[in-house]
């Protein structure tokens, strides 16, 4: 059962198409990203939830409730914006009862609500402070102290942690995850980081000149891309270009050039023998041997050049006229292979995927 | 770190501020003659003329009439200002650019076109409204209200919108959004404006030599035509007394608005 629904939703500013026939559905208490690249539509999409915008076609129902054209003060919907919007003229403990206040509580409710919110947030004792007073990660956790503590149905973040440093980010990634799952609310998340999407998530919708191209799990969408641009946008990828030779069922065969391959068929109508595919492998899956094992290689190829990351290694390789990012490892067991080596190429059927 | 200044800078900047300050200084000596005429130097210093300034009907009443006819300005100023300006910085519609270059059109524009086509405007339509205190008021109204769009407008364009989306989705009306969040955050624009529009329109000389009847004649018209037939130094005391209001207004806005940014660092701090 749909909580969050968006039917036939597109959004016209002037000449410009920023959301296109846009239909989700997201369920209670998901966290559900819109992931994309800026100009998307993503943030279109969740100022129509907020009702910031109007759509101009379609509708957006929540709980059952035709909500396409209510103000947002009608809505029910916690925001927390990129910069966080916390109020400069008031305290922290000002900001944090905003809501509260226009639902017309009593003072003590207030006091109390709002200091359990700070709790909530681990910002006790901030309360007589303002926003030029407070760091980035403070004022993350004001802003989302502002939003919980009036209960809303749904919670939007945008872009929430782009504003933060690298450690910060990966820090309050897990934090608002963490909260999330505790209060157990429908959180609708925008961002164009597809590693944020990747951990927060239960589901992903990649977002593209204003169309939803795939929405799932971030496994499937990881995984099994549905088009070049998700497997492209989606952590690193080698999409080698090639030719459907053979299909039986579940299993094909891909004409690289050089040399043909096994592969997993995708999901969805079958593929016809003779159409141009792309097989995408992930760098990670990829294992480097010596040439001239027993086992004969997916692939063979020359190290064309190496780069030390820290934690991997990783290699570029030509092969098949093309060429491919292998990472491995950086561990004392697994061999270091040095620009100009011959090299055979491994990784597993299932991993070798096709997209069309 | 101590700040260097190039010479010829500083210079310059000496004799910029001596050339700006000039005219007051001569006033205000002028004013304080102990002789007969209006003149510069002063003969000897007394406080003669202040006190014939102080004692004569003429000029305290348009003292007064200016002041009243300033506030009455700045408070429709003031208002009729920041909707417009709100109105420019929110509304999407094609020709805003055109529709603010109107607006603020009244500063560009000769004060003796506007103050002459109000009143050819007030005679020809038989308002009944030349030379009263409402036609000039419109006249005030028109002539400072572009000088508050211009502050609240630049106050506005430092202001992130999303404060009051933010305010909105937590449940306040446009109308309780807009007093609990946006006014506060553009209210130095407002105050800076309506000290502006008070200023203008104490000081104004043009639109008023056509809109003003000769019984109540605002302090600057009071002034020249004083000028016109006696060469008398009250004029200059009226003018010490017309600097004096306008520089305290400016300190007096200044110290309120510095007042409230100190009380909000102690309560912060305590």
């Amino acid at each position: 059962m749909s909580y969050v629904e968006f039917q036939g939703i597109s959004k016209q500013f002037g000449e410009t198409l920023a959301v296109e026939d846009l239909d989700i559905s997201i369920a209670q208490g998901e966290f559900f990203s819109l992931l994309g690249p800026s100009g998307c539509g993503k943030s279109t999409t969740l100022r129509m939830l907020a009702g910031f915008v109007t759509p101009t076609t379609g509708q957006i129902h929540v709980h059952g409730r035709d909500i396409t054209r209510l103000p947002p003060e009608a809505r029910d919907i916690g925001i927390v914006f990129q910069n966080y919007a916390i109020f400069p003229h008031m305290t922290v403990y000002d900001n944090i009862a905003f809501g509260l206040v226009e639902r017309n509580m009593t003072k003590r409710d207030i006091r109390r609500k709002v200091e359990a919110a700070l709790e909530q947030v681990g910002m006790s004792g901030y309360e007589r402070r303002f926003e030029r007073e407070l760091s980035g990660g403070q004022k993350q956790r004001v802003a989302l102290a502002r939003v919980l503590v009036i209960e809303p149905e749904i919670l939007l973040l945008d872009e929430p942690l782009s504003a933060l440093d690298k450690k910060m980010r990966e820090e309050m990634k897990f934090w608002i995850k963490e909260i999330q799952r505790s209060v157990g609310i429908t959180t609708i998340y925008v961002t164009h980081d597809q590693s944020e999407a990747l951990t927060m998530s239960d589901r992903i919708a990649v977002m593209e000149g204003g169309r939803v191209l795939q929405v799932g799990t971030p496994v499937e969408i990881y995984e099994y891309p549905a088009s070049r641009f998700v497997a492209e946008f989606i952590g690193e990828s080698n999409l080698l270009s090639g030719r459907v030779q053979e299909v039986t069922d579940g299993r094909c065969e891909i004409d690289l050039g050089p040399a043909a391959v096994p592969a997993q068929a995708p999901s969805g109508a079958p593929l016809s023998e003779g159409s141009e595919v792309a097989l995408l492998i992930r760098p990670e899956m990829i294992r480097l041997h010596k040439v001239s094992e027993d086992e004969a290689p997916m692939l063979e190829g020359r190290i064309a050049e190496e780069v030390y990351q820290g934690s991997l290694r990783r290699y570029q390789v030509e092969t098949a006229g093309q060429k491919l990012t292998v990472e491995v490892a950086n561990r004392p067991d697994l061999p270091l292979r040095s620009a100009g080596e011959a090299v055979a190429l491994y990784w597993n059927t299932e991993s070798g995927v096709v997209v069309r | 770190m101590e700040r260097h200044i190039p010479l010829p800078m500083l210079i310059l900047a000496v004799l910029g501020f001596a050339f700006m300050l000039m005219p007051i200084l001569v006033v205000v000596m002028a004013g304080l003659t102990a002789g007969e005429f209006l003149t510069f130097p002063p003969q000897g210093l007394s406080l003669r003329w202040v006190a014939a300034f102080l004692q004569s009907d003429k000029y305290l009443s348009s003292f007064f009439f200016s002041f009243r006819l300033a506030v009455m300005t700045m408070i429709v100023a003031t208002i009729l200002g920041t909707a417009a300006a709100l109105f420019l910085s929110r509304t999407g519609m094609i020709g805003r650019g055109a529709m603010r270059a109107f607006f603020l059109s009244p500063v560009v524009l000769p004060g003796v076109v506007i103050g002459f086509a109000l009143f050819a405007f007030f005679i020809a339509t038989d308002m009944g409204i030349s030379r009263t205190i409402w036609g000039l008021w419109i006249g005030h109204i028109l002539y400072s209200t572009p000088y508050v769009i211009g502050t609240v407008g630049a106050a506005l364009a430092s202001y992130d919108t999303s404060l009051e989306e933010a305010a909105r989705s937590l449940g306040a009306s446009p109308w309780r959004a807009f007093r609990k969040v946006t006014l506060p955050n553009i209210s130095q624009g407002i105050q800076a404006g309506s000290i502006f529009a008070f200023i203008v329109s104490f000081g104004q000389f043009e639109v008023s030599l056509f809109l003003s009847s000769p019984n109540s004649e605002p302090l600057p018209i009071a002034m020249y035509n004083s000028l016109r037939y006696q060469f008398e130094p009250s004029a200059a005391a009226a003018g010490i007394f017309a600097i004096t209001l306008v520089t305290a207004s400016v300190l007096l806005t200044n110290r309120l608005v510095n007042i409230r940014r100190l009380l909000e660092r102690q309560q912060a701090g305590g």
